[in-house]
């Protein structure tokens, strides 16, 4: 697997600078430094914008730990996260292999673009269309019950399933194109030696394909894994009843009560919970490849 | 992919940014409220601009709190919010809202007395708000769904309506619900373990929260639901406007009421344009063209209810003295009340998963 | 080999079918806005109400224009700044680089809506305050750690061993950078600039609390309008957009190679 290798050694810092410098600037200014303002607020008893005394405490992070619901609800955002990024791999990656692999020319950029376009379509219109097809009576229902001979009574809105089709719809666009970009990389001409020396294909994939692609996935994951975690709109949307996660909590601290330190605290433990998942499952990633 | 020259490409910043920066004008009114709740209709706007020559700008927001939220980030850059009274005395407490000349708003005399005297909208003798409409959150049933109409809260318990119950995603209203199921003054909730034990009981018979008048609406037109907590004047927009077959029922055991007012923020550029907006949205012949046209909650101008129809619904149902006696009008909630029961609402959606 | 060709013709029919799911509440969408009833209540009855009355709906068309604007000049930074990030990231070892990596995580894991309250009062604070060029500053920062991920996703398949040897060449840092490493990592750049573009385009709630009246974009408008009053004027616009972009793209595809062809 092609690494990262020191190059510079010591001179590094000072060529790498005026690289990074602008994109890290700007990141200071519009992400870094209001979510350290942020960081500050979640220690705080009261917001400094409403004229109130106000003072700091630990208590909105104390919250988190005395409070079962939290840790309910945490647990079952991560494993919302795990099954939607798990679905994104089997359903995404074969189709990254087949458009950097089996498709050839022209027709290949066209349907790259194809499956990248209905991500830019809006977010919140693409939910309500898909309440549309899931609903009883709706699109899905009414199509199964014309082919089959037998009557069933779909109706999977308001639903967990609804919640895991809708993400997996959002999101699986980020697999294939990660995906996508590792895989159009591998020489054919390695895959024909590896096939010519006797290799089954199921042996190629496990020990050269999915090796050699494992960046690609592995950014794939954490683009929707992390996102899917914390994701409120669809949950809310689509689960109804069952759609109370994680997200939608700190989006209640926020909009419905205003409690802005309890909501960044919860926000700032999901950040740290979520980055060390990715730290431990990263390496094992890679190593497993 | 050719990369643009950074001096060329950073002008094309500048400029594009100021070409966009705002600036509020003296003749500009500027309005912070609902979305698509009267002081935006286009018809209303021209008639108001044409005759006082000022200019509507309108601003909205999603949640009480997002409005006071926009009235403390952006101080001077308006001139009317319109405020539920439940939120007046926040807002008047953090100094966001001045007090309000009432002689410069001729239409303000023809307020009825229990609205403009609410102790809500005053302090130390000056007024605030100036009380605009008023309306319910009670039941609406998919007529569809039932031969007649229930009376009771009950029938949102009724085990035939298993999964096709909706309430509204808000702790306040669900705890306020509750309580009206359990006896209890909304205002004055003594047995909470009561409305919590109500609530549990509620959960298994509901399909989904609603969120917006959008929600009932797409959901009663593919016949998805029988029954729901409802505002009055969206069920009367469903009913007249949208032609869905939703009929509103206050149900005996009561229901929830709220007054929404106009006010005028400190610091506003155009106090004179704000007044004179204030009393063209209490004036009867908008409030009659709002209700034709787009179906409106209750008037808190005595004129402009009476200029209705006999039978229109805010005549007849609202105005019902019958009704009067059985509806709670909600009052300000303390931050430690609210977050207690978001606290409630949080474990009860959490347990029925 | 027959065994090949039929999985090809498996592969085939596999990207159809996604393709299939991916497009079928677009599809949704657009048969939608040719609907009388604004609840999207069937049956269904044809009408082009919606697209006439879009017409007229300037709010809209201004919000959608904005968006349009904002998505482009967001695409352009972020592919120019995070393309050059992630060279500098692949290239040079140095103190403190795996924080600067961890570092584009938090924009991500952060639910926006934290985010997008951070930067309303940060910008407040410092007097940036709120309008276009708020909402722009805010979209780049949100879109950055993504063009960075990806593109460096695409980098780490260039084998250090061919920078090496065009340097020893004689080729100096830019000459190998437009010459050898630019090429390679193309398909990585364009796929970064669409991630950029659709973050941007679909992004809400950053611009939501950083637009002002009458400064909005077309995520805000369609909140708002489902809020109170919507009307399938927003499937009517979000049609055109997928129909105008759907254009654009095919005819790049057919005139511009950059699936990196070997």
């Amino acid at each position: 697997m092609a690494g990262q290798v020191a190059t510079g050694s010591r001179s590094g810092l000072r060529s790498a600078l005026p690289l990074l410098l602008p994109a890290y600037l700007w990141l200071t200014v519009a992400i870094f430094l209001p979510l350290s303002a942020m960081v500050f607020f979640s220690f705080m008893t009261e917001l400094p914008l409403s004229g109130k005394a106000w003072a700091f405490t630990l208590e909105n992070y104390a919250a988190f730990f005395s409070q079962g619901l939290y840790w309910t609800l945490l647990l079952a955002s991560l494993r919302l996260g795990l099954e939607v990024t798990l679905w994104c791999v089997v359903i995404g990656y074969p189709a990254a292999y087949v458009l950097a692999k089996v498709l050839k020319g022209r027709s290949r950029e066209a349907i790259f673009l194809l499956v990248i376009l209905p991500f830019w379509s809006n977010g919140l219109v693409r939910i309500f269309s898909w309440a549309m097809v899931l609903r009883e009576g709706g699109i899905l229902d009414t199509a199964l019950n014309a082919v089959l001979p037998f009557k069933i009574n779909i109706d999977l809105m308001y639903s967990y399933p609804a919640v895991i089709i809708g993400l997996v719809h959002s999101y699986v666009p980020y697999m294939v194109l990660t995906c996508y970009l590792t895989l159009q990389a591998i020489d054919d001409s390695l895959i024909e030696a590896g096939r010519s020396l006797g290799a089954s294909r199921l042996q190629m994939l496990r020990r050269v394909i999915i090796p050699l692609s494992m960046p690609g996935l592995v950014a794939g994951a954490a683009l929707i894994f992390v996102p899917v975690v914390g994701s409120f709109m669809e949950p809310r949307i689509l689960g109804g009843r069952t759609g109370t996660f994680y997200g939608t909590v700190i989006e209640d601290q926020f909009i419905a009560v205003f409690n802005w330190p309890l909501g960044a605290a919860l926000s700032f433990i999901l950040l740290a919970v979520v980055l060390i998942i990715l730290a431990v499952a990263s390496p094992v990633l890679r190593r497993a490849a | 992919m050719r990369m643009p020259k950074p001096t060329a490409f950073l002008t094309s910043i500048a400029v594009f940014a100021s070409a966009l920066t705002l600036a509020a004008k003296a003749d500009e009114v500027h309005v912070l409220n609902w979305k698509g709740y009267g002081a935006d209709e286009p018809w209303a706007i021209a008639a108001f601009e044409k005759a006082t020559g000022n200019k509507v700008v309108n601003d909205f927001f999603n949640s009480e709190q997002e409005m006071l939220t926009k009235l403390r980030t952006n101080p001077g850059l308006y001139d009317v919010v319109m405020i539920n009274a439940a939120f007046n005395d926040q807002a008047m407490a953090e100094k966001l809202i001045q007090p309000i000349d009432v002689s410069k708003i001729p239409n303000y005399a023809d307020i009825s007395p229990d609205k403009s005297g609410s102790p809500m909208l005053a302090r130390d003798g000056k007024v605030y708000g100036v009380p605009w409409v008023w309306g319910l959150t009670a039941l609406a049933i998919n007529e569809k769904s039932f031969e007649t109409p229930p009376t009771s809260i009950t029938e949102m318990w009724n085990e035939a309506r298993k999964g096709r119950v909706v309430i509204r995603d808000d702790a306040v209203e669900a705890v306020q619900f509750g309580a009206i199921a359990t006896g209890q003054n909304i205002n004055d909730i003594k047995d909470m373990e009561a409305v919590k034990a109500k609530l549990t009981s509620l959960m298994p018979q509901i399909k989904t929260f609603w969120s917006s008048e959008n929600d009932w609406n797409q959901m009663v037109a593919s016949n998805q639901i029988d029954i729901g907590t409802y505002w009055s004047g969206s069920a009367d927009r469903a009913k007249t406007h949208f032609k869905l077959p939703v009929s509103l029922v206050i149900p005996q055991e009561g229901a929830v009421a709220w007054l929404d007012a106009f006010s005028i923020p400190v610091g506003s550029k155009n106090v004179a344009g704000a007044e004179a907006f204030i009393n063209y949205m209490i004036d009867p012949s908008f409030y009659v063209e709002w209700v034709t046209k787009v179906g409106a909650p209750v008037s808190a101008n005595t004129k402009a209810v009476a200029a209705l129809p006999e039978d229109a619904f805010n005549r007849k149902v609202m105005g019902d003295p019958a009704v009067a006696k059985r509806i709670q009008f909600q009052a300000p909630i303390t931050d430690a009340q609210r977050e207690a029961y978001l606290a409630l609402w949080q474990e009860l959606k959490v347990n029925v998963k | 080999m027959a065994t090949t060709r039929i999985l090809e013709w498996f592969g085939r029919i596999y990207i159809w079918l996604l393709l299939a799911f991916l497009y079928l509440p677009i599809i949704i969408m657009a048969l939608m806005s040719f609907n009388v009833s604004p609840f999207y209540q069937l049956p269904f009855e044809w009408t082009t109400e919606w697209y006439a009355s879009l017409w007229q709906n300037d709010q809209l068309i201004s919000a959608t224009w904005n968006s349009v604007k904002i998505a482009v000049i967001t695409t352009v930074i972020c592919t120019v700044l995070g393309t050059a990030a992630s060279l500098a990231l692949y290239r040079y070892e140095f103190r403190g680089k795996k924080f600067l990596q961890a570092l584009l995580f938090p924009p991500i894991a952060i639910p926006w809506l934290i985010t997008g309250t951070a930067m309303l009062i940060f910008f407040f604070g410092v007097g940036i305050g709120r309008g276009l060029f708020a909402i722009l500053l805010g979209h780049v920062a949100l879109a950055l750690p993504y063009v960075i991920v990806v593109v460096s996703a695409r980098l780490q398949t260039l084998a250090p061993e061919l920078e090496e040897a065009a340097r020893s060449l004689g080729a100096n840092q830019w000459q190998v950078t437009s010459r050898v490493t630019l090429p390679w990592i193309m398909p990585g750049v364009i796929a970064g600039g669409l991630f950029a573009f659709a973050v941007s385009f679909d992004q809400f709630v950053v611009s939501y609390f950083l637009s002002t009246p009458g400064q909005t974009t077309l995520p805000v408008e369609i909140y708002a309008a489902i809020r109170k009053g919507f009307t399938p004027e927003i499937n009517a616009v979000s049609t055109i957009i997928i129909v105008i972009s759907m254009a654009l793209m095919l005819l790049t595809a057919r005139f511009f190679k950059f699936g990196g062809e070997k």
